[in-house]
């Protein structure tokens, strides 16, 4: 048995750079980019809940 | 490549290349590793035939990415030292209790304004720019905050561009009027405790000796509470001394904080340095603090913890994952002279003085260096699952443990491993709840 769980979604947009800082996420020493959300996708997010 | 990997009794296949995360069953996470299986021929061929059909679909064994970095000359972030001084003496600070390893000092409102017409002449078409007020403690020089903000939306505004700022506060100055101003003008405020008192107050003391808990708990329960649905984060540093950290994390959910981080210890002070040998243990105590995460979700009481979130589906682009954090390329730190470091963590390291914010204008040989260093120059980390999860590591970590931007410090990767496989496991579990 094998189920997929997540994989990663469509994008009409990559590589555009809007995200922001890694850095300032939260914890200024280990913060990675997988921790982090794309700008695009949640700015697409919310004008689809709305 | 493929990383193949137990969460108790669960088994999971996190697909390096397509970025996938599947959940399987034991006997096929055997055939996956090249193990004995112990399934019938009928079995396997099933199971291999389901295999087939993700490799199919592109889920499985895809090929790594031919993504590029982005190459960005413009600066979109700044991070400013208004204080290079402290009303804390954490003996952990990485930033020698505030004072970086110079003269104690604040920032004038002359550099903070320099700073940010650097940060807004030198951002290009970016319209949206970030700041964020760091120190030592940036609330003993909140008179400068203020001005920064207020200058810098009015200047950002004329050129057609928005900043988010950030602050990160030991809590200790938040009053009325301090609270009023973050939650008003912060995008998001870091504030920094550490967990239970004697955890806390064992490492992050006052100017005179004592322990801070006292002072700054209240406080930030009053920020928080009037905080709404705005960012925050509850900040903490967990060294040798508290491997049993959950309680640390979970402690500050029972205090009402929702939104809370926890990070590994960055010192060379031996009784409270990360080793080698603590990993096992902090390897048992994420999962331990996993579990319990869980068990409050299930349980209608959940919080946020910074490294559990990890959005395989909405995520960062491999673009972004394979350029690293952008220090000393597109994010820099200014301390309170106006020079210019790639970022917060090389502060007051002449060798990496790339500038001053009054010239304006960005060493670029150093620039080039930081602009370069990215996934695919980390050859450590070729061989990493977690590559595109981590991007390389923080290139100040890297270099204060390894002496290179671009060799990973080991005990930092296997903490980010194991962080990587719990935030998988969240994912599943909330997956099989949302089924």
């Amino acid at each position: 048995m094998i189920k997929t769980i997540a994989k990663p979604s469509e994008r009409k947009t990559t590589g555009c750079g809007e995200c922001r800082s890694t850095c300032q996420s939260a914890c200024k020493t280990s913060c990675t980019v997988g921790n982090q959300s794309c700008e695009r996708v949640t700015k697409e997010q919310k004008i689809e809940r709305k | 490549m493929k990383h193949v990997f137990r969460y108790h009794d669960k088994h999971y296949v996190y697909d390096v290349g397509s970025g996938s995360l599947h959940e399987c069953d034991e006997a096929t996470a055997k055939l996956l590793k090249g193990e004995p299986d112990g399934l019938t021929e009928e079995e396997r061929q099933k199971t291999l035939s389901d295999l087939a059909a993700l490799r199919a679909e592109g889920l499985l064994d895809a090929p790594e990415t031919s993504a590029r970095p982005i190459k960005s000359d413009k600066v979109k972030a700044l991070c400013l030292h208004v204080s290079h001084d402290c009303n804390l003496r954490c003996k952990y600070c990485f930033a020698d209790e505030g004072a970086y390893h110079a003269q104690r000092e604040v920032m004038s409102w002359e550099t903070a304004k320099a700073a940010i017409d650097f940060l807004i002449r030198k951002s290009g078409n970016r319209k949206v720019l970030e700041v964020d007020f760091f120190g030592g403690e940036p609330l003993m020089n909140f008179d400068v905050v203020k001005k920064a903000v207020y200058y810098g939306k009015e200047e950002a505004r004329k050129a057609g561009k928005r900043i988010l700022f950030t602050t990160t506060t030991n809590g200790l100055l938040l009053d009325d009027e301090t609270i009023a101003f973050l939650n008003e003008e912060m995008e998001n405020v870091v504030l920094s405790i550490d967990g239970r008192k004697e955890v806390h107050d064992a490492v992050r003391k006052t100017v005179n000796g004592k322990g801070s808990f006292d002072a700054v708990i209240e406080k930030i329960k009053k920020f928080v509470a009037v905080r709404g649905d705005k960012h925050y984060y509850v900040r903490g540093t967990f060294t040798a001394k508290n491997l049993d950290f959950a309680e640390d994390v979970l402690f500050l959910a029972d205090s009402g904080f929702d939104s809370i981080s926890l990070e590994p210890v960055v010192t060379e002070i031996p009784e409270l340095q990360i080793k080698e040998e603590h990993l096992p243990a902090i390897e048992a105590e994420y999962e331990r603090l996993c579990d319990a995460f869980l068990e409050r979700e299930r349980a209608g009481k959940p919080f946020s913890f910074f490294h559990f979130h990890i959005d395989l589906e909405g995520g960062p682009c491999l673009e972004k994952r394979v350029s690293a954090c952008g220090a000393g390329n597109e994010y820099f730190s200014v301390v309170p002279s106006g020079d210019i470091y790639p970022c917060h963590q090389f502060a007051g390291e002449k060798e990496f003085l790339m500038g001053n914010v009054f010239a304006g204008e960005i060493d670029p040989a150093l620039r080039k260096k930081f602009a370069e260093s990215c996934l695919f120059t980390r050859e450590t980390c070729k061989d990493c699952f977690a590559k595109f999860i981590c991007s390389g590591g923080c290139s100040a970590n890297n270099y204060h443990f390894t002496g290179d931007i671009n060799e990973p410090y080991p005990i930092t990767c296997a903490m980010m491993r194991k962080r990587a496989e719990c935030a998988m496991h969240v994912l599943a579990d909330r997956k099989s709840r949302e089924n």
